[in-house]
């Protein structure tokens, strides 16, 4: 048994650490997903005023900007049950919806792609091939001329010779894992251009209504300011041209290259690698109009898609036994003298992310969880946006359940909603043309309960987002959050239960344990946000004096 | 504001233009009892010989400064805030007396043909029109008679000038026999010169308006043509029955009068408490700006008497005066002279203390005798002797401004200057009191052919940037002699453009944003260019501390897209978890990689506070999980500049917030470094960590940074000042509730808690993502997020008095 350290994972947010342990067939036998940085925000929230616990909660991360943002404020408006006015909800739930899209593509093509594009090949690519294979993917492939190509390749060129690859000089290139043709290659980098424009124009969607990105700063209890922005039309115009416009990438460019994807990797999903425990959350979420939302609540187990059991709040408890907490406490164990992980017993702590559980059982949630609750759930908007992904790249529901699959399922989930994002803004259209420009819901804080509790659920790019509130004499006493990777990157728990992270990767064979792409690729297909995942459950404002390093805390 | 000035002198000209360059739209009238445009009345001799006509030696006078000539002013009605002249009245609600002096007679001259004093342009006309064929007499001794003199010596048309002299003294009385030896000796050489000293003009006759004879103590002059030059005093006949006059009008040190709305200034004015009254076109331009700033309410000034710098140029003789406020007929002399040099030092001394030079063709450095006796320092006779002949700098061109003829000299020939105009760019030399102006030209005349043919004209402004942009330049070309940390260098900067698909437009308006952002003049945008083009020679490490990543994703997505992507392709990232491919292992190679072999060059930018508590141990980074404190230390030891980005680098920010429960400080604290430039923001706007890195590549220095060490180009703006919402403020236009019609007519937003009033960024002018937004356009105002602590202070939406109630 070997072990491999791999510290720091790169292109995520956040300090992650993975221990692997490889048979000498280089098969993944153990894992251990670690993060690796504590810094309390939930308790800097107390005793702070309720008010004030989106500017501050929404500093958790600044990738999943605005998403705990939201989240704070939904937990403080349901404590004192405050009803946002409609307008207010459509512009939260248009930031939201705009974050997940630029979130999305970000992942895929900037901090994923190169696990499956090996740059220095696209070189090789012809370019008039490279024209053909878009039209298998799309009827209109996006920018895809033979000119465009030729130009494309000179710029890659261009950027070997400018040194351009030296930012990647330590990639895994010509690694035995990469599967791509030239042509296909050439066509995803291509994109791979085109996206670095996307995600900072459609930014500027996110700043119309958030006042900026990252870190909006337009959300308050009881609604939205940016009331002139919306009563503007050019600003409304403006929204939806650049909506239109990622649109138009998403459909032509973002998912066919996915369907390309899938047929490149279709051995490795058809193998199953990267599956998981199978468990999956949901709790559903942006209604646009009485009888429809985007997506269901809903909770699978063991990879039984068939029975879909609700959503219940009430069944999620949270263990730290591996983790280094100690009831409310942290219970810091330390490292071992080399650096590693102290994982050699079955209780030793070893992440700061405490490990959620539904129902006593481990979950794996984001856009593959949505995909499959909403889908059985029998939802008929995304239905037919699944269907036909699955019937053109010949996958089945099962092949999702895979690390390419939560890519593809991300991808789907991105089309889906760069479709039905329209939707939402006629809705807000049509308040504002019979005269409800009502953004916010009038309230006197002096009058509103000096006790009370309140919780918020949202679907957030990365998967379910909980933010739990206990106010009293009018301050936060308690608050706690879990973030969609808390619940994927948790570690094990007291019963040994492994996290959807640690679960996905058993199994795993290397080709070359010193280049461990393999892992990489299952991580990412996550898309791991640390900053996030941290949170205790309720430290008390302690001093910091008192956390001391334990060897062994009480348990 | 209407101000009206009585004269169109020197002084006159001086506040008017002075007042306009103040407060460009107050309506300012000069009333001048002359027929001229104002001119330099320093100058008339050379009227008086013909070399210049009155156009030459005229002042230039601001154009919306209306000027009423052939106005003689006969009354003032301080109560009905009146001017009243001979033929007109004007209103005023400031006046000032400008009226300068009028020259003394012993009768009245006015009627006669032949008789002159010698103070206006009229003045020497008539003496250029009646003097031929008549033997010149001038009356006085003075500088102004000796400057005449000189000029009449040196006519072909006159043949025999007459100086009358009462005392035995030329120039004045003080002087040393050796000196008026000297002087004389210089006019005598012609031989149309007789002085005649301790005599005057006891009778003379007057046929048909002319003075055919005149007698003398010792003399009697036939046909002669008579120029008084005794003396001057203050023209204040109209002033002295409205306003307190002694020998001029009284005013206080702030140069105002009896009246409050009227002051007066030059040699018109006698200041109450000391009696003086200035006599040097120094002290006359000095009282002006005293008198503009307390008029126009700019500052309250008092004038205070300076050290007075005189001059006396004739042809072979110079003749420097400086005089201190103290000096007084009490004085012991100290006296050098060379006969073989034609040279006369003397010194007047009073109490050990140096109150008064004058020196005759003579070498010692004027500007050291001024601190002498501005520091009144006691004076070492021995080491006058040592230095009287040290002078590199040659003959003193011009005692206002200091400046000698190899001064000169250097800068015609450094600066290819061809006038006496051109030279006004480099120094005032010539144009203060303008008594050395012919000099000046003269010299610089004589240094053409110093200057290299070949050689660009500059202006002076020019010069001092250039030598800026000489320095930035120097420290690019360091760089790049570095080997280029990845391998897109300047050459293929334009390749790399290209494949970005950046145009010469987008690149050049990106360029202009920058080095407008940076407060640099226009010119720096080549440079900038140049400066993008070797950022890739200073490797970065950027370290993510306990952070959201937040400023990191503010980096990608910044303004310019195509731009800052390539920038941040440009960049030699070494170390960015966020962004690099390496991982593990890999990484961690990397980063020991740029330490050790780029010790003392690269940047480290650090993003996310420092956890202190628990021994640091709250981050673990790196397979041997190193803490974050321990590899802040590690990464900043040796390198060259520490920035910090974002809020929580800062000060600790978000995570440092009460209780702080990680013990977490900014990185300047954890490091006990107080060189660390902080760019705090939450996040920080991308365009500063740009410009920032820019400023050290280009400046190697820091750049001016405020009390909490950040750059004064970004931070120094008060949002409130610079809010587009400013406008509601000012008329009391205030968003009560979320959401109510202020909020959509887009009302200031100081009642809801925006903290603008509080918080210093360049937020209101740069925004952000492409400049679409800000919290203040998107109606939530402003959170303080660049300043110390703001999380326990100012990120709220109430008042601050409200909270702290």
């Amino acid at each position: 048994m070997k072990k491999i350290v791999i510290d720091p994972i790169t292109r995520i947010e956040g300090h992650l650490r993975a221990e692997i342990e490889i048979d000498e067939n280089n098969i993944v036998q153990e894992a251990y997903i670690s993060g690796q940085l504590f810094r309390g925000i939930e308790t800097i929230l107390k005793n702070r005023d309720p008010r004030d616990a989106g500017l501050l909660a929404g500093r958790i991360c600044g990738v999943c900007t605005n998403s705990h943002f939201r989240a704070a404020i939904t937990a403080v408006e349901d404590a004192y049950a405050l009803e946002l006015p409609k307008n207010a909800q459509i512009i939260r739930d248009l930031i939201s919806l705009a974050l997940f899209l630029q979130d999305h593509v970000v992942h895929f093509y900037h901090l994923h792609l190169l696990d499956y594009v090996d740059v220095t090949d696209a070189l090789e690519a012809d370019p008039k091939q490279t024209s053909k294979l878009g039209h298998q993917f799309s009827e209109r492939p996006y920018a895809n001329s033979h000119a465009h190509y030729i130009s494309v390749k000179e710029k890659l060129q261009k950027f070997v010779k400018a040194g351009k690859l030296g930012l990647f000089a330590n990639g895994y290139w010509g690694h035995k894992a990469y599967k791509l043709s030239p042509e296909e290659n050439l066509l995803l980098l291509s994109h791979y251009l085109e996206a670095l424009k996307f995600q900072t124009n459609i930014s500027q969607a996110i700043a119309i209504f958030g006042g900026k990105t990252p870190h909006p700063q337009t959300i308050v209890v009881g609604g939205i300011t940016s009331v002139a922005d919306m009563l503007n039309p050019q600003r409304l115009n403006d929204f939806i041209f650049i909506m239109k416009e990622a649109k138009a990438f998403i459909d032509r460019a973002y998912l066919p290259d996915m369907k390309l994807l899938v047929r490149g990797y279709k051995e490795e999903i058809k193998q199953g690698l990267g599956k998981g425990a199978g468990n999956f959350l949901s709790v559903g979420g942006y209604q646009f109009d009485k009888n429809h939302r985007l997506f269901e609540p809903g909770v699978i187990f063991g990879g039984d898609f068939t029975a879909i059991h609700p959503f219940d709040a009430r069944q999620i408890t949270e263990n730290v036994e591996r983790a280094w907490y100690d009831g409310d406490d942290i219970c810091y164990t330390d490292l071992n003298p080399d650096g590693t992980l102290k994982t050699a017993g079955n209780r030793d702590k070893y992440s700061w992310i405490k490990a959620p559980r539904y129902a006593q059982k481990s979950m794996e949630c984001g856009p593959l969880a949505r995909i499959l609750v909403s889908y059985y759930q029998g939802n008929e908007l995304i239905k037919p946006f699944v269907d036909s992904f699955l019937k053109e790249t010949d996958l089945t529901m099962e092949d999702l359940h895979t690390t390419i699959g939560r890519n593809a399922a991300r991808a789907i989930e991105t089309a889906y909603i760069a479709e039905y994002l329209f939707r939402f803004i006629n809705t807000l259209v049509e308040n504002i043309k019979y005269y409800d420009t009502a953004t916010w819901k009038q309230y006197q804080f002096d009058t509103l309960p000096g006790e009370s509790g309140g919780k918020a659920f949202l679907e957030v790019p990365r998967g379910v987002l909980s933010h739990f509130v206990e106010i009293k004499n009018q301050k936060i006493d308690k608050y706690q959050v879990i973030a969609p990777t808390t619940w994927n990157a948790s570690p094990k728990d007291s019963s040994g239960q492994r996290g959807a992270y640690e679960e996905a990767l058993i199994g795993l064979t290397l080709q070359d344990s010193q280049k461990p792409l393999e892992v990489l690729r299952v991580l990412h297909a996550f898309d791991p946000c640390i900053a996030c995942a941290v949170h205790v459950i309720d430290a008390k404002g302690k001093e910091v004096g008192k956390f001391k390093i334990e060897q062994n805390c009480l348990l | 504001m209407k101000i009206v000035i009585i004269g169109g002198g020197i002084a006159g000209t001086y506040l008017a233009n002075g007042i306009k360059k103040n407060i460009p739209d107050t309506d300012v009238q000069i009333l001048s009892d002359e027929a001229y445009m104002p001119y330099d009345r320093i100058h008339l001799c050379r009227l008086v010989n013909d070399s210049e006509m009155i156009e030459d030696i005229s002042l230039t006078l601001e154009s919306s400064v209306k000027i009423n000539l052939n106005q003689k002013v006969t009354k003032i009605d301080p109560k009905a805030k009146k001017v009243i002249t001979q033929s007109s009245a004007f209103d005023y609600d400031k006046l000032i007396i400008a009226t300068g002096s009028v020259p003394k007679t012993l009768f009245d001259t006015s009627g006669i043909k032949n008789a002159a004093t010698f103070r206006s342009a009229d003045d020497t006309q008539k003496i250029k029109e009646g003097i031929k064929g008549k033997e010149a007499v001038i009356v006085g001794a003075g500088p102004i008679a000796l400057e005449l003199l000189d000029t009449l010596n040196l006519m072909s048309t006159i043949q025999k000038i007459t100086l009358l002299v009462r005392s035995r003294s030329l120039y004045d009385k003080t002087l040393s026999p050796q000196s008026i030896n000297i002087i004389e000796s210089t006019y005598l050489k012609s031989g149309k010169v007789r002085i005649s000293y301790e005599d005057e003009i006891i009778d003379k006759t007057i046929h048909n308006d002319e003075i055919t004879q005149i007698i003398t103590k010792k003399l009697k002059i036939e046909n002669p043509f008579l120029i008084f030059g005794i003396g001057i005093q203050p023209n204040i006949d109209f002033a002295r029955d409205s306003l307190e006059c002694n020998r001029g009008v009284l005013t206080n040190p702030k140069m105002q009068t009896s009246d409050t709305d009227i002051y007066a200034v030059g040699e018109a004015a006698e200041i109450k408490e000391t009696g003086f009254i200035a006599g040097h076109v120094k002290e006359c331009t000095l009282q002006a700006e005293v008198a503009i700033a307390n008029i126009l309410g700019i500052e309250e000034r008092v004038f205070k008497q300076e050290i007075s710098i005189d001059m006396l140029k004739v042809g072979e003789f110079d003749l420097v005066d400086v005089k201190a406020p103290a000096f007084c007929q009490k004085y012991e002399k100290i006296l050098m002279t060379s006969d073989q040099d034609q040279r006369v030092d003397e010194y007047y001394i009073c109490d050990d203390k140096l109150t008064r030079f004058v020196g005759i063709n003579s070498n010692i450095d004027i500007g050291y005798l001024e601190k002498l006796m501005k520091e009144k320092e006691p004076i070492d006779a021995s080491y006058l002797y040592q230095n009287r002949l040290h002078s590199e700098r040659g003959r003193l061109i011009c005692s206002c401004e200091h400046v000698y003829q190899k001064d000169l000299e250097e800068m015609v020939k450094e600066n290819a200057i061809s006038n006496f105009q051109e030279l006004a760019a480099f120094t005032q030399a010539g144009r203060v009191c303008g008594r050395c102006k012919k000099m000046v030209e003269d010299v610089i005349e004589a240094s053409q052919v110093l200057i290299d043919p070949n050689k660009p004209k500059k202006s002076a402004t020019d010069i001092q940037r250039e030598k800026e942009l000489a320095l930035v330049k120097k420290r690019i070309e360091k760089f790049n002699r570095l080997h280029p940390q990845n391998q897109l260098d300047s050459e293929n900067l334009s390749s790399a453009m290209d494949a970005f698909e950046i145009g010469t437009k987008e690149l050049n308006s990106w360029l202009a944003m920058v080095t407008a952002t940076m407060q640099l003049h226009p010119e720096f945008a080549s440079l900038i260019k140049e400066g993008v083009s070797m950022l890739n020679r200073i490797p970065i490490i950027w370290l993510e501390l306990a952070d959201c990543s937040g400023n990191s994703e503010a980096f990608i997505k910044s303004a310019h897209p195509a731009i800052e992507d390539l920038i941040f392709e440009y960049i030699s990232l070494d170390y960015h978890e966020l962004l690099m491919s390496a991982a593990g292992e890999q990484s961690e190679s990397a980063l020991e990689h740029t330490i050790r072999t780029q010790k003392g060059n690269y940047i480290l930018i650090v993003e996310g506070a420092v956890p202190l508590g628990m021994e640091g141990k709250f981050l673990r980074i790196g397979t041997k999980g190193e803490t974050g404190i321990s590899l802040l230390r590690k990464c900043a030891k040796d390198a060259a500049m520490v920035i910090s980005v974002g809020s929580c680098a800062f000060d600790g920010g978000v995570v440092a917030a009460a209780p702080n429960p990680t013990g977490a400080v900014g990185a300047a604290e954890a490091l006990g470094q107080k060189d660390i430039i902080n760019l705090p923001g939450c996040p920080v706007n991308p365009i500063n960590i740009v410009g920032t890195l820019l400023s050290y590549l280009m400046f190697d220095e820091l750049p001016s940074l405020d009390q909490y060490n950040r750059p004064l180009w970004a931070y120094e703006g008060r949002i409130h000042d610079n809010c587009e919402r400013r406008g509601h403020y000012e008329l009391g236009e205030f968003v009560k509730a979320w959401g109510d019609e202020g909020a959509k007519k887009g009302w200031c937003l100081f009642e809801m808690g925006c903290k603008g009033p509080y918080a210093n960024a360049n937020c209101p002018t740069m925004k952000f993502n492409l400049n679409t937004s800000w919290p203040v356009q998107a109606g939530h105002g402003c959170m303080g997020c660049v300043e110390k602590g703001f999380f326990d202070k100012l990120a709220n939406e109430r008042k601050i008095r409200e909270e702290k109630l």
